[in-house]
């Protein structure tokens, strides 16, 4: 018997991984509870962050009602909020000019006791060229710190370290047109350039002088249900002589202001230690408290980051990594993997192609799901009167499309473990546990920061820091913990630690898939 | 009932898989117990921290593993319709789930005994190195103290409730994966959303009921007036969520058709 | 490309098992490939390695002269049902087609025609984990035949089917293999296959056993024997043993006679005047036709028994 060979009447078609794409994308559209579980996710993701805000009162008493100072900091010139708290003997500098003294003596006491103390690190004093009085206003500095020498600091975030740091210290500010300079030096015939800054738009007429700050002296004590904060202001003593001014100052001598001290306090409240100046012959003291500083968002501290709105995200997490751990698990659960893999024998490539369709609808869910939940949250926040910190464009975009990306690479991960285990409940742990519970530990437990550091750093949580809107500064001191927002490693290079964990995965999900049978 | 047990028993101790989860129940708390023991350390009298609470860190981890035995124990079986057979033989669904219960939480706790018996051990020894010393006020961890008996028999039984929670929840859900998202969600969301709430009152009530935070209040010794809930009472908390999991759970595997 | 199956010398092992001991055989276009053999003989596992799903120790399996795994459409070229099980239930039947018509490239109208042909398009946007077994099976069958491919690889098709959709799939298959396609269908059963095969291939502990047309098997089982129909049973037993016959009851009045031809039989009963109504050519049913190919397999029957005692 001859018989002919059956032949098709279908039209070829153009073999490319985008059929398999659409034949993936069919796959997950049509299972119910996996399009549920990712609604769901962007649902508690904008929850949570709304009760986040919600259970977060904002009670500070001012007096006689008025809302309390504190909320609304200054803002210094590139919009960051500020401390601007210091005491300043002054006068009005017009036009180019230079102010020059030296420092012979910087001298804390803790308030609380009229105790003499070691400096704070960062207690400063002296000379300052800034915009006006107005605290937030524009300035250079050139200051004798408590632990860090001489530094020339700048509108807030700008820091520039010197050589000094011997008494007595020789310090200069030289003011030519947007330009300031600052020298130092020992004896007061060999000057070093310390730095050179430039403040745009600043006024011909100035006001420039002396100042001392010392910031809060903070002791953080953790334990594992809490953390406890003691701290207490401190009043540093600058003694300062030799003052040369050169240029066009046309008061006839210093005025002394307690800079950004308002009635009612700041949120210390309690005895303000006494601050003032005194003029001994050619010599100036000046005692102050506070600091000039950008303001470190952290625990207990004043309002809240963009970061906090999006709190949520860690329950979204959850129920994104077990749609993705599903989406391959079924596949083995009754065996249509083996149906999947006889309509795609190229089986990296099948991988490949749902590690992208869960990738990029659990990128768009979580995109979906923070561009609500930002302004929403925020807006909530606003209104129950906590201050927001004010974060650049690029830093908004960076944390909402990091935290849609860490969604996502977290599905491609929790798909590759998935593909790995072949059992859904392991897969769901393994990845939950890695990812969640170094965070946890991190931020709430026994553990030290030293350690906790370490877990952000090479734990798949690192890829928590691109949610980090608030840079830390190294001239404050502040508590730079994880459980503060802080974490060790930059937004970036934490995010490539979960994606190297999410690549390795792959990698072992793509051997083990070619070379189990089916 | 005794039959129920046998059969629940039978079926847990002759999967593979049960065996390997009680040891990493046991393994992964001492490693985490032995890791935090070894990078904590206390430089002077009172430093503010727990030496018992420090050995038991591993709790948190061990946990996971208990709620995955726990979800398997149920969803196993829907997963693969044994369900069905063990109704047909068993047709008290309560009592299946009784037993089910029984024996997981005896499975459990042999296990979390030897976890938190090592991780005690464990921290015994290697926390007087870090500075856990008589000199900075903190007596050698002792199971003869009381506080310290209570944070150990109390992380036991915080095993077994959090595997009767995985339970319950599993029973409700029926599907392995989303039960243990579930219950690793209910475990572990709880401090990080509290984390964020800034509202003293609402931090201390989130903390009351979070299974995770006030359970794990049974292993305090130190500072426990400063705790969001006594110890005792906050793994009552976690027991009032497990016997919640278990009783809707129960409700609808009765009204459910299997 | 060519409808054909060549599969050479595959050999498998799980662990101390062997699964596939050089197992050997082809499949050609037009014809309905019966695949026999007891549980556990290999057929599933010959199968999933024609499909490129289990990887083999040695030997290869061939579709078109091609390893199916550098098929570009496979299910194009092979159409294939294995377990209808394998589906999620949660997933519409109709949906479950489309997505395998995605990935070949093809469109929601082949989904619709294929469900027609089958007879499913009452239940096709039912979940399919509410499927019976029945269903499953045309579920998979228009799965398989969603590329409209040239070659057809079932594993079990009928198990699970109600008389009537036996009946329909034995027609279907034949349809099928009349168009010129190549058919391989596997069976644990040899009655399963009686009127649907064109050629079996019988395999028993990983090798092929026999690998016959179904018209030659049936004939060689029937040999030279003859159907005696007679009341005096006793008489032409012991008259046609005399005369050099091999003679075998076989019913209270029939006997079944190998070693003489019709005519000698009907001589030497006239000869010692044994009355009898009918001798005819004995025609074996597939179901003997097996037995009696297998009965010599000694290997074979250690498998069955080794089957059995498992």
């Amino acid at each position: 018997m001859t018989m002919t060979t059956y032949r098709s009447e279908a039209p070829p078609a153009r073999d490319g991984f985008g059929q398999l794409l659409r034949a993936e994308w069919t796959k997950f559209r049509t299972v119910r509870g996996w399009v549920i579980g990712l609604v769901a996710a962007a649902l508690v993701i904008v929850l949570i962050g709304l009760f986040g805000a919600a259970a977060s009162n904002f009670s500070c008493a001012g007096p006689e009602g008025r809302s309390c100072a504190a909320s609304t900091p200054p803002v210094g010139p590139d919009g960051e909020p500020v401390n601007d708290r210091f005491y300043l003997a002054h006068q009005s500098l017009s036009g180019d000019g230079s102010i020059t003294a030296r420092l012979t003596s910087l001298t804390t006491v803790s308030s609380s006791d009229n105790q003499k103390t070691e400096p704070e690190p960062w207690t400063k004093a002296g000379i300052i060229i800034k915009e006006s009085t107005t605290p937030g206003s524009a300035y250079a500095a050139l200051a004798v710190t408590g632990g860090h020498g001489v530094r020339m600091q700048h509108n807030y975030t700008g820091d520039i370290a010197g050589t000094v740091s011997t008494k007595p210290s020789w310090l200069r500010l030289t003011r030519s047109g947007d330009t300031i300079t600052g020298h130092e030096s020992t004896d007061g015939t060999d000057w070093h350039l310390v730095g050179t800054v430039s403040l745009p738009g600043l006024p011909s007429t100035v006001r420039a002088g002396l100042f001392a700050a010392s910031p809060h002296h903070e002791v953080i004590t953790e334990s594992f249900v809490s953390t406890s904060a003691t701290s207490y202001p401190t009043l540093a003593t600058a003694e300062f002589d030799r003052i040369d001014l050169q240029g066009t100052w046309p008061d006839t001598g210093w005025t002394g202001d307690s800079i950004g001290d308002r009635a009612g306090g700041g949120p210390g409240g309690g005895a303000e230690p006494p601050v003032g100046f005194d003029e001994t012959g050619d010599g100036v003291t000046v005692s102050g408290a506070g600091n000039i500083a950008p303001i470190v968002a952290g625990r207990g501290g004043l309002g809240k980051t963009i970061e906090s709105s999006l709190v949520g995200a860690f329950a979204g997490l959850i129920a994104v990594i077990v749609v993705a751990a599903t989406f391959m698990t079924s596949e083995y659960r009754r065996g249509l993997i083996r149906t999947s893999l006889a309509a795609s024998p190229r089986r990296g490539r099948v991988l490949a192609a749902k590690a992208v369709v869960i990738g990029a609808v659990t990128f768009v869910t979580g995109l979906a799901a923070a561009v609500i939940a930002v302004p929403l949250v925020g807006a909530v926040e606003r209104d129950k009167g906590h201050f927001m910190f004010p974060v650049p464009t690029a830093t908004e975009v960076r944390v909402v499309v990091g935290t849609a990306a860490l969604l996502a690479v977290a599905a491609v991960f929790s798909l590759a473990v998935g593909t790995v285990l072949r059992r859904s409940a392991g897969a769901v742990t393994v990845v939950i546990v890695a990812i969640v519970l170094p965070y946890i530990l991190a931020i709430a437990s026994v553990l030290p920061s030293g350690p906790s550091d370490w877990l952000l750093r090479v734990t798949p949580a690192a890829a928590f820091a691109v949610q980090q809107s608030v840079p830390e500064y190294a001239q404050v001191t502040a508590s730079y913990a994880p459980a503060d927002g802080y974490f060790p490693l930059t937004p970036l290079a934490g995010f490539a630690v979960l994606c190297g964990y999410t690549a390795l995965a792959l990698g072992v999900a793509t051997f083990v898939l070619r070379r189990r049978d089916a | 009932m005794k039959e129920a047990l046998h059969v629940e028993w039978t079926k847990l101790r002759t999967v593979a898989g049960t065996a390997w989860l009680l040891a990493a129940v046991v393994l992964l708390t001492v490693a985490l117990g032995v890791a935090a023991s070894a990078v904590v350390s206390c430089s002077g009298l009172g430093c503010g921290q727990d030496p018992a609470k420090i050995s038991l860190t591993g709790i948190a981890f061990g946990q996971a593993v208990v709620a995955v035995l726990a979800v398997l124990a149920v969803g196993g079986e829907y997963s693969t319709g044994m369900i069905r057979v063990t109704f047909a033989a068993i047709p008290r669904r309560s009592t299946v789930l009784a037993a089910k219960a029984l024996v997981v939480s005896g499975l459990v706790s042999v296990a979390g005994a030897a976890a938190v018996l090592v991780s005690v051990l464990a921290g015994r020894i290697i926390l007087p190195g870090n500075g856990f010393t008589e000199a900075h006020g903190h007596a050698t961890l002792s199971l003869a103290d009381g506080p310290v008996l209570r944070a150990a028999v109390g992380s036991v039984l915080y095993l077994v409730l959090v595997g009767l929670l995985a339970l319950g929840v599993a029973t409700a859900v029926r599907d392995a994966a989303a039960a243990i998202g579930v219950v690793l969600g209910l475990l572990y969301l709880f401090p990080i959303v509290a984390a964020v709430v800034s509202d003293p009152d609402w931090f201390k009530r989130l903390q009351r009921i979070s299974p995770m935070t006030a359970g794990l209040a049974v292993q305090a010794t130190t500072g426990v007036g400063s705790l969001p809930v006594s110890p005792w009472a906050g793994l009552g908390v976690l027991g009032l969520w497990a016997a919640g999991a278990l009783v809707v759970g129960g409700s609808l595997l009765r009204w459910r058709d299997a | 490309m060519e409808a054909t199956i060549e599969v050479t010398g595959l050999r498998k092992r799980f662990g101390p098992t062997v699964a596939l001991d050089g197992m050997t055989f082809t499949v050609t276009p037009g014809k309905v490939t019966g695949f026999v053999g007891p549980n556990g003989a290999g057929k599933s596992t010959t199968m999933r390695a024609i499909l490129g799903l289990d990887s083999v120790d040695a030997g290869h399996a061939l579709v078109g002269g091609r390893p199916y795994r550098t098929l570009r459409h496979p299910l194009r070229q092979v159409g294939s049902l294995l377990d209808a099980g394998a589906l999620q239930p949660a997933r519409t039947g109709r949906n479950h087609l489309l997505w395998l018509a995605h990935s070949q490239g093809l469109g929601a109208r082949r989904v619709d025609e294929v469900v027609g042909q089958v007879g499913l398009a009452s239940a096709i946007r039912r979940r399919a984990g509410s499927y019976s077994l029945g269903m499953r099976q045309r579920l998979g069958i228009a799965a398989a035949l969603l590329g409209d491919p040239p070659v057809l690889v079932l594993d079990e098709p009928v198990n699970g089917m109600d008389p009537e959709g036996i009946r329909w799939m034995r027609g279907f298959l034949r349809s099928l293999a009349a168009e010129g396609r190549a058919v391989l269908v596997s069976s644990h059963l040899m009655s399963e296959l009686q009127d649907t095969a064109d050629h079996v291939v019988i395999v028993g502990r990983g090798k092929v056993i026999a690998d016959v047309s179904v018209a030659d098997l049936i004939e060689s089982a029937s040999g030279d024997r003859i159907t005696l129909l007679t009341t005096a049973r006793t008489q032409a037993m012991t008259v046609l043993a005399h005369a050099g016959a091999t003679v075998a009851v076989t019913g209270a009045d029939t006997l079944t006679v190998s070693g003489l031809s019709g005519e000698r039989v009907v001589a030497v009963l006239g000869e010692n005047a044994v009355p009898f109504s009918e001798v005819s050519a004995h025609r074996a049913s597939l179901e003997e036709a097996y037995m009696e190919l297998t009965r010599d397999a000694v290997e074979f029957h250690a498998a069955v028994a080794e089957e059995a005692a498992r």
